[in-house]
């Protein structure tokens, strides 16, 4: 929400600079940006009295002093007697009607009023909205204006289901459905209160007789319709936090004078229905419990003047003003007393808590020790899936149709995992993923998997590089540990995937709480102190691989190629790994063979490009001498 | 020629999810201090994910547009752990510590909103537990994370089972305030609906955002990288 600087400083006695008032509403809890002075506000969901330039003045009042820099209409105004029927009166306590007929449309606006719409980015509409829209700028009461003589029948408001179609003032056909608050006329929707007037009853440029509605609506009666119906409105952010009930007659006063400001007024006629007496909120005077609550020390005194800067009035006990409906208890005037001081200058008091548990690692948290000591990597997914299952978690508002259920397993996300590695040229993955999986069997179960993917080479040095990974493999890893209890081993056939890879493919899941408690004891945590390093962005650019395998015959610079092949370094150089290493005892020759990875993190680097890093970085090897590389001239 | 040994082959080791590995040290620093890890269920009844923590049926993190219901809506997908510390509550007399930690769930997916992220959050109910030593509290997590210099600013804000509540930010680099984590003294409706003498006890409370603290420690721009299962992206923090 947009509040202009100049337009806050006329309600306030004195003139803050931006920053001061910046500073202020910070300590308030009125989180906003500032874009050329202008305050964009985020209000919390319990502030809707803070929604207007007044409520923001009534807040910073303890700091800067507050004024009301506006006139009401302090003149008599003849009563309505408006055929009007409230059906719902829990959800609308209280409503005044405003009728006004003018003498002729204003060609032109105030400047006060001329300037909201020129700062804001509110476009003018016709006169009475216009003034509607301002109003609830200025003091937070949103009003909806029909136009009058629209209003032939009985208008009735009530709470009630829907199945029909309702054109807004914007001309869209909204489907109503469910429980709404609305106004009919004949039986026949003409506004969503509280969200969006209808077109029907709209005013237009040729308004001259005005029927404004000013209400207090339950925020429960009018929450969620504007976000499930998609309707942007100001009201109904206001409806939904609560508007003040006590406030409507000054309102409509103030209506009456901003008209009286533009242009000559013919009749004026209200009408408030109150069907529930609201009660004011009291709260015992309690200075003990506000300096327990917070850690302070607090005058009486002190407590009571700020409460009474706030609106609050003092007598036997504290009455909370009717804007305020976030105010209840003792917590609530303990926050009021602490924003006041500032959260930051309330000092810090050393909190020990006395131990209650020994750090320990569990079995999911030994296991992935185990794991990643043999090289996986561990993957987290999220649980939605589009495959229904037997027993599988159906979601009841699903983001879209894809993510309408709970996995049942961890072996589809694992394989997406697999493949999306592979389609960036992996050619060894070892992947591994601990999660609790849901079902419904009459009642809702979950248990904790470990699921585990492998594909590809072994590992990448010289023993491993040639070996698959595997059934041989996994049974290997999983049965060094020969308390685990019976597990199967997978082959998922590559021809159950979009994949022309060659590579085999296993897979297996393991119940975590089925393994015995001492399981993995030998697992000492690998992340005794984590390092949190800065992280480099990942290249979307192909990689390229180049292998070159050396022929040593001076064995005296075999030490030096090794230590210079395991430290390799280049801009364009992602990795590097000793693949092959083989000593020929009939040509008394050894082989080394390394594979280079280039990959570059701007651009798909060129032949040109990785051959100028091959050039640097073999250079030294072929100055070392003794060393060659067969087949390269 | 004998006596060439091959090069060693040094073994190359997997690595830890950095939102776990994140999760792991809060888990650890908390513990520290006094807290108790405790688990809990990921599909939550709605009392136990809102009522119970005074978050009214007209609230609008209960709508269908904020919270995944699942199972004709007889269940959610818990938005926060703070259920878990609900149960933690119902079954231990004060003085309790608990930490809750794990994937939550809201009906976001945008490029800076996911759809399931994780929380570390923790509880202490003793007599006479203050706003300022939450305060404290806050500064000692605050401090652990960031370095002792770091700049702090606690901020009013509103959650439904905390009266005062406050987001805490930190100041970055580059001069801008940056929202941390929430906290607050804990409502005495919580308390007493987990059957704990508000007049008595009094509590503290306070939640962390695990990917948000992953994101500045590591320096990941995109939150969604966490989530792609790239090995290029995952094999950085071994």
């Amino acid at each position: 929400m947009k509040f202009i600087y100049q337009d806050l400083l006329n309600f306030l006695s004195e003139e803050p600079s931006i920053e001061v008032l910046s500073d202020k509403l910070f300590q308030l809890g009125h989180e906003h940006e500032i874009d050329d002075n202008v305050f964009l506000m985020e209000f919390t969901p319990n502030r809707g009295d803070c929604l207007s330039l007044s409520g923001l003045a009534r807040d910073l009042n303890i700091f800067f002093g507050k004024e009301e820099p506006f006139k009401v209409f302090e003149g008599d105004i003849d009563p309505l007697n408006l055929n009007f029927k409230n059906l719902s009166t829990q959800a609308c306590p209280k409503i005044s009607f405003l009728e006004i007929e003018i003498e002729k449309i204003p060609n032109t606006y105030e400047p006060f009023l001329e300037n909201h719409f020129s700062m804001s980015s509110n476009k003018k509409t016709n006169f009475f909205t216009d003034v509607s829209n301002y109003i609830s700028y200025e003091l937070g009461q949103p009003t909806h204006c029909f136009d009058a003589d629209t209003i032939s029948n009985e208008l009735v408001f009530e709470n009630r289901i829907c199945d029909e179609s309702f054109k807004s003032l914007l001309g869209h056909n909204i489907n109503l459905s469910g429980k709404n608050s609305i106004f009919s006329l004949d039986n026949k929707i003409i506004s969503l209160a509280g969200v969006m007037g209808g077109m029907s009853t709209a005013c237009t440029t040729k308004t001259k007789k005005v029927l404004v509605e000013c209400a207090f609506f339950e925020p429960e009666a009018i929450i969620g319709k504007s976000v499930k119906y998609n309707l942007t409105s100001d009201a109904a952010h206001k409806f939904e936090r609560g508007v003040d009930i006590e406030a409507q007659e000054k309102v409509l006063r103030r209506f009456i004078q901003i008209v009286k400001d533009h242009t000559e007024i013919k009749s004026i006629k209200i009408q408030t229905f109150e069907d529930i007496q609201s009660q004011k909120v009291r709260i015992p005077v309690d200075v003990e419990g506000i300096k327990r609550i917070l850690g302070i020390d607090l005058e009486e005194r002190e407590y009571l003047t700020y409460l009474s800067k706030l609106g609050f009035t003092i007598e036997k006990e504290i009455i909370v003003p009717s804007h305020r409906h976030d105010v209840m208890s003792q917590n609530d005037l303990a926050e009021e007393i602490a924003r006041i001081i500032g959260y930051n200058n309330i000092e810090s008091n050393f909190l020990e808590i006395k131990k209650m548990a020994d750090e320990c690692l569990d079995n999911s948290n030994r296991l992935k020790n185990y794991l990643i000591k043999n090289g996986f990597s561990e993957v987290i997914n999220f649980p939605f899936t589009e495959n229904k299952k037997e027993k599988s978690i159906s979601i009841d508002n699903p983001l879209d149709s894809n993510r309408s259920h709970l996995r049942t397993c961890l072996k589809d996300s694992l394989l997406d995992n697999l493949l999306y590695n592979e389609r960036r040229q992996k050619d060894s993955i070892k992947l591994f993923e601990i999660s609790d999986i849901y079902s419904n069997d009459n009642k809702i179960n979950y248990e904790k998997k470990l699921g585990i993917v492998i594909s590809g080479r072994r590992g990448h040095n010289y023993l491993d590089f040639s070996k698959k990974l595997d059934n041989d493999y996994l049974s290997e890893l999983l049965n060094y540990h020969s308390d685990i209890p019976d597990f199967n081993i997978e082959e998922i056939h590559r021809s159950e995937l979009k994949t022309k890879k060659k590579d085999r493919i296993f897979y297996v899941e393991i119940l975590i709480d089925q393994l015995p408690d001492h399981i993995f004891e030998d697992s000492e945590p690998h992340f005794d102190q984590i390092n949190f390093i800065k992280y480099q962005p990942v290249s979307e650019f192909p990689s390229s691989t180049r292998d070159f395998s050396f022929s040593i015959e001076d064995f005296n610079k075999y030490d030096a190629l090794i230590e210079y092949l395991t430290d390799l370094s280049d801009k364009n150089l992602k990795d590097a790994f000793i693949f092959d290493f083989y000593k020929n005892q009939k040509l008394n020759e050894i082989k080394v063979g390394i594979r280079l990875i280039f990959q570059s993190s701007l651009t798909t680097l060129s032949d040109e490009e990785i051959q100028k890093s091959v050039n640097k970085l073999l250079k030294p090897i072929m100055d070392l001498g003794g060393v060659s590389i067969p087949g390269l001239d | 020629m004998d006596k060439i040994e091959p090069p060693l082959i040094k073994k190359s080791l997997g690595s830890l999810h950095p939102i776990s590995q994140t999760k792991d040290f809060l888990l650890k620093l908390l513990s520290e201090i006094g807290f108790k890890e405790i688990h809990g269920p990921e599909i939550e009844s709605e009392k136990f994910n809102f009522d119970m923590l005074n978050i009214k049926k007209s609230h609008p993190a209960r709508q269908m547009h904020d919270t995944f219901y699942v199972e004709n809506k007889s269940s959610v997908l818990r938005t926060h752990t703070s259920p878990v510390q609900i149960r933690g509550m119902l079954n231990t007399k004060p003085p309790l510590a608990f930490t809750s930690a794990g994937k939550v769930y809201r009906k976001d997916d945008d490029a800076t909103h996911l759809p399931m992220f994780h929380q570390v959050e923790g509880i202490y109910v003793d007599e006479n537990v203050t706003f300022a030593n939450l305060k404290d509290l806050i500064h000692q997590i605050l401090h652990n994370l960031f370095g002792k210099d770091i700049e702090i600013r606690f901020r009013p804000s509103y959650f439904p089972f905390t009266e005062p509540s406050a987001e805490v930010d930190i100041l970055s680099d580059n001069g801008k305030w940056l929202e941390i984590l929430g906290c607050g003294i804990v409502h005495p409706k919580v308390l007493k609906n987990c059957n704990i003498d508000a007049k008595k006890y009094s509590g503290l409370a306070f939640g962390l955002g695990v990917e948000r603290i992953a994101m500045l420690k590591y320096g990941v721009n995109d939150i969604r990288d966490f989530y792609k299962s790239n090995l290029d992206f995952l094999g950085q923090f071994k």
